[in-house]
């Protein structure tokens, strides 16, 4: 007991006045006490807060399943990305790349520069900051040059160099027309590129292709027509 | 470890103390309830972070009364009154119930002590709180506890004592 209280209650002993005033607070301490007790709580409070309880802790274990099977479905997602994308993705950026060019051969173009001299259409290709320093083959050497243009590939410049075979052409055709397109890009931008320089042949939409790396740059050579009619040129 | 405290049982003994010490604070029914409810659903989330079983019923004091002491911010901010809560301030045309107008008589009168009195004061009456277990639920030293029911009881006898006075010469009118 508080020895302030123990003290009280002796000095209370001592005189019967403080001992009547104390007795008379006691009861009063008492009635106030019984009075306050006297509050009820509604009935149904007790099974009202054990049912939202009940039903909190099931909403709960619904959500953590729900989290779960979410989670568990990105890991799953991931872990096939992981097996996937490693094998696939760089084929199909190649592959992107060699529909989007001759895209570009095919569907029109506008070129930067007409004209058939090479050193010309470097100069071009070099102010535009497209590759200008590649090495043509032989043929394509002695290959008539029609001119140039610059093209993009994500934040690449490609360059576009159009020849013209002298085969025939298609009725209606324009005597200037190009048929034979070599694209050159930075190999680095191009992931799944040809790790060497032996030409790769491929079908792609109506050309005949060929790709093929040399000295960290990737070359695309493209005509329509035959497999033979494009080695030729390689 | 309160983990392995029976949500049920610790409803059982704990619902009504912390009801009518809720209604003591906010004298509104829908109020106490929700307070009294609020208090269990935080004991749900957090009470496994008490390491000490025994103190149970002083972490749910307290628990009450922040919830309250939000609660109040809250209303202070964005008051709204039903209907229930102000059926006191309505005109009075039914008999009086003797056995009601006792206790809301005392609660009225709690009601006018200084607001810092009055959590002290309803834990003392209602669960016969030590002056350490109130000093624990409300988060103040001993000695202010000490002080403060010495004080909040004095208030509540004198607005009683006038109440009843007043009462009386009401009735001799």
């Amino acid at each position: 007991m508080d020895p302030q209280l123990v003290e009280a209650l002796a000095l209370a002993g001592k005189h019967p006045e403080l001992a009547g005033w104390l007795a008379a607070q006691r009861v009063q301490q008492q009635v106030l006490r019984e009075k306050f007790r006297q509050i009820t709580p509604p009935a149904g409070l007790k099974e009202q807060i054990i049912s939202e309880q009940a039903a909190s802790r099931r909403r709960l274990a619904m959500r953590r399943t729900a989290w779960f099977a979410a989670v568990a479905g990105l890991l799953l997602l991931g872990s096939l990305a992981l097996v996937w994308l490693p094998s696939r993705a760089p084929e199909n950026i190649l592959a992107r790349y060699q529909h989007r060019m001759v895209r570009t051969a095919l569907e029109g173009y506008a070129m930067d520069m007409l004209t058939n001299d090479p050193a010309a259409i470097r100069s071009n290709l070099e102010r535009r900051q497209a590759p200008a320093d590649f090495t043509l083959t032989g043929p394509l050497q002695h290959t008539t040059l029609m001119g140039c243009a610059v093209t993009e590939w994500k934040d690449a410049k490609v360059a576009m160099v159009c020849f013209h075979t002298g085969k025939p052409l298609q009725s209606g055709a324009k005597s200037d027309k190009s048929d034979l397109w070599l694209f050159v890009v930075d190999r680095n931008e191009v992931p799944g590129a040809p790790e060497t320089a032996v030409p790769k042949i491929a079908q792609v939409n109506r050309l005949i292709t060929a790709t093929w790396t040399e000295g960290g740059k990737l070359y695309f050579l493209g005509l329509e027509g035959r497999e033979q009619d494009l080695r030729q040129y390689l | 470890m309160p983990g392995n405290v029976d949500f049920e049982s610790l409803v059982a003994r704990f619902y009504a103390p912390l009801y009518q010490f809720a209604f003591s604070l906010t004298r509104a029914e829908a109020d106490a309830c929700d307070l009294t409810q609020q208090t269990f659903v935080v004991w749900a989330v957090k009470g496994h972070q008490l390491r000490d079983v025994s103190k149970v019923k002083t972490w749910l004091f307290t628990t009450l009364h922040r919830e309250f002491l939000d609660w109040k911010r809250r209303h202070t901010r964005f008051p709204h009154l039903e209907l229930e809560t102000t059926e006191g301030e309505l005109p009075t045309v039914a008999p009086v119930n003797v056995s009601g107008l006792d206790i809301a008589l005392v609660l009225g009168a709690l009601a006018r002590v200084d607001e810092i009195f009055q959590a002290p004061v309803a834990l003392f009456y209602l669960e016969d709180c030590s002056y350490n277990e109130i000093a624990d639920i409300l988060g103040v030293p001993l000695g202010t506890v000490k002080s403060r029911l010495a004080r909040g009881i004095g208030q509540l006898q004198k607005l009683l004592a006038s109440d009843i006075a007043a009462g009386q010469a009401t009735a001799n009118l």
